[in-house]
């Protein structure tokens, strides 16, 4: 039996959360200005969409699904809400609301495909990716989202404590709930069931296709909620957003000690996962590493994760194929 | 999960009928309707130049995805294969060394995906979800601030010249199109492939050499993403480091369309070459008529969807029936899903 700290550092989220201390200690050291309210709120501010993104991949994934869709939900959703705010002067609460409204819907297409109609998630998701990506440039028309009030983007930009931006503090409660749903619910408890094993969750009476379904629409769901985080944080939008962000989304949840094989992972991972990301890229441009290779820091994490990851060896993914034959 | 003794899979019939119907139905809806779609008869064959590199991607990817694995980092590879190519151009080396360059620089990196998803054993998605990014920032670092561009038009006959009419760019595809179907079709590696994906452990059990053959289908499809960067290169005349990375959509869409089973095991690559035939000439149809290029994805995406979901009912529909005359015949022995 281990010692107990090496027990902790095998749950994920704190490892990751280690790692992140890690990381922040070492650029400090190195360069005073990291430890600043200001650059603690740019990252917290910067990991929110992906946050979302991540959270919203983990509910799919730990039920054994992908969905390649959620950057193309969350720019269309931006889209939608930017231009309600632009023009129309739409305030907060609205908005997120239309937001919501805007990715249950864009989820509930990826959820007919999968849990209805039984197309395998990953070329439904692929399709609907391609369709939602059309669709915002339809929606935008050429035009682009480009003033967002200030009321609506101090939230990206103002601190409650120092270094913690408004908008973390209007994003963990979605963190908690969706902590909460996972572990303590009936609902969260079958979505691992079916991740593990859908024959076994099949015979236990748990309607497997029916967890599916929910799980896209809660992709969805988040996956819109973060559109309006993208407003919040950046006070813009166009035909392009969320363009690279299906893949990053999913790099944050294995990150975050999701796994592609379902049935592992969780809420907190998703958002440890996210600001680690985030952490280590802002630290690469501290440490005057070109940008150019920020996708290369992003690829090289997903391959430390993975490899760290004895879940995802050969055996058991073997296997996981199969099993994810049966399901579909 | 079923424990019947069935074949597994059902398949439309005539897939590659419907194909080739649809792809006959677009070209006479667009040479009616778009009158610069057909030009002077040779039109159609000069507008495969514009995705004879998707379908060279294509046809990698299916290699690939017949194992039952897939390579997300295919058009990043291609990318930078374009890049390699420009580079060694523009610093004044002969065409030939700037093909063979580009293309070993892609083909080693195919080896590298390959070597981890055989040896270390991570599932294909991952690994190849993680290089992508990697490949994405070292084609940008070699590109620089400012890509290489203007070639010579030695190297640019690759991608726009042609022999008779046939493009160049056409010639290649239809030449690897070949090469697959025989591979795939009529030797052992192909034999082994198909069987990896349809049941490793069988696969395992045969005596397959599994982690072999998982290798040399990947360095294969990226030798096959150098050869789509060199045509895309020298097409456009350039060497902008996202070249190829678009491209990873629609080849993934052509294989699917194409038949190929995503879990591996099962499709024929010849109906690939006729997906990618058809989406090829539906994207160019509907660009030549003043559509944006996003509706056009909009709209790949869609017959992507449509074409799946009549194929997935139709052969769950033939499933089902067989497994229920099976079930007649051995009644305790039944399958949980249908």
């Amino acid at each position: 039996m281990p010692p107990r700290w090496a027990m902790l550092l095998r749950r994920r989220e704190i490892l990751v959360t280690a790692a992140v201390i890690v990381v922040v200690a070492v650029s400090t050291a190195a360069h005073p200005y990291f430890w600043s309210s200001g650059n603690l709120a740019f990252i917290f501010a910067d990991s929110v969409v992906i946050t979302f993104l991540a959270l919203g991949e983990s509910f799919v994934m730990i039920g054994r699904g992908i969905d390649l869709s959620v950057g193309a939900i969350m720019g269309l959703s931006a889209i939608v809400v930017g231009f309600r705010i632009q023009n129309d002067g739409m305030t907060l609460l609205p908005a997120v609301l239309l937001g919501a409204a805007v990715g249950i819907v864009l989820g509930v297409g990826n959820a007919v495909l999968v849990g209805l109609v039984r197309l395998p998630p990953i070329i439904a998701t692929l399709g609907t990716l391609s369709v939602y990506s059309g669709l915002e440039f339809v929606v935008t028309n050429g035009n682009q989202v480009d003033t967002i009030p200030s009321s609506i983007t101090n939230l990206g930009s103002h601190t409650v404590l120092p270094g913690v931006p408004v908008i973390l503090l209007l994003t963990l409660p979605f963190v908690l709930v969706s902590a909460w749903v996972l572990r303590y619910t009936a609902f969260g408890r079958s979505v691992y069931a079916v991740g593990d094993d859908a024959e076994a969750a099949y015979r236990a009476g748990i309607g497997v296709r029916r967890v599916q379904f929910l799980t896209y629409v809660i992709s969805g769901l988040l996956a819109g909620l973060g559109g309006v985080a993208f407003l919040v944080y950046t006070s813009g939008a166009s035909s392009t957003t969320g363009i690279n962000d299906n893949l990053t989304a999913i790099a944050a949840a294995i990150i975050g000690g999701t796994a592609l094989t379902g049935g592992v992972g969780g809420a907190f991972g998703a958002l440890a996962g996210s600001v680690f990301l985030t952490v280590t890229l802002t630290a690469m441009s501290f440490a005057h590493v070109s940008d150019v290779w920020q996708p290369a820091g992003v690829g090289v994490l997903v391959l430390l994760a993975v490899v760290y990851d004895s879940r995802s060896r050969a055996g058991r993914t073997r296997r996981g194929t199969k099993r994810r034959r049966g399901t579909r | 999960m079923t424990t019947l003794a069935l074949p597994r899979r059902y398949r439309v019939p005539a897939w590659g009928a419907c194909l080739v119907l649809a792809i006959i139905g677009e070209l006479i809806y667009f040479t009616l309707t778009t009158r610069q779609f057909a030009g002077h008869g040779t039109g159609i064959l000069n507008l495969t130049e514009q995705f004879a590199p998707t379908g060279v991607l294509a046809l990698g990817l299916a290699m690939v995805i017949l194992t039952g694995n897939i390579d997300l980092s295919c058009g990043a590879s291609a990318s930078l294969a374009a890049v390699i190519a420009g580079t060694v151009l523009s610093k004044g080396g002969s065409p030939a060394l700037a093909i063979v360059a580009a293309i070993a620089v892609s083909t080693l990196f195919g080896l590298f995906n390959g070597l981890i998803v055989a040896f270390v054993g991570i599932d294909s998605l991952l690994v190849t979800l993680a290089t992508q990014f990697i490949v994405t920032s070292i084609a940008t670092s070699v590109a620089g601030a400012s890509p290489p561009f203007g070639f010579s038009s030695a190297f640019t006959l690759i991608g726009q010249g042609s022999v008779n009419d046939v493009p160049f760019a056409l010639l290649t595809f239809l030449v690897i199109a070949l090469a697959v179907i025989i591979t795939v079709g009529y030797t052992s590696l192909g034999r082994s492939l198909t069987l990896i994906g349809y049941n490793p452990r069988a696969a395992l059990y045969s005596g397959i050499a599994i982690r072999g053959s998982l290798t040399a289908v990947f360095t294969l499809g990226g030798f096959m993403s150098g050869v789509a960067g060199v045509l895309l290169a020298a097409y456009y005349n350039s060497a902008q480091p996202q070249i190829g990375t678009g491209l990873l959509l629609p080849a993934i869409t052509a294989v699917i369309l194409g038949g190929m089973d995503i879990f591996g095991g099962a499709g024929r690559v010849g109906e690939v070459v006729l997906a990618v035939l058809l989406l090829g000439f539906l994207s160019q149809g509907m660009l030549i008529a003043g559509d944006s290029s996003l509706s056009v994805t909009m709209v790949t995406g869609l017959v992507l969807i449509g074409a799946l979901v009549v194929k997935f009912s139709f052969e769950r529909n033939l499933r089902q029936r067989v497994s229920a005359r099976m079930r007649r015949l051995r009644p305790f022995d039944q399958d949980a899903h249908g």
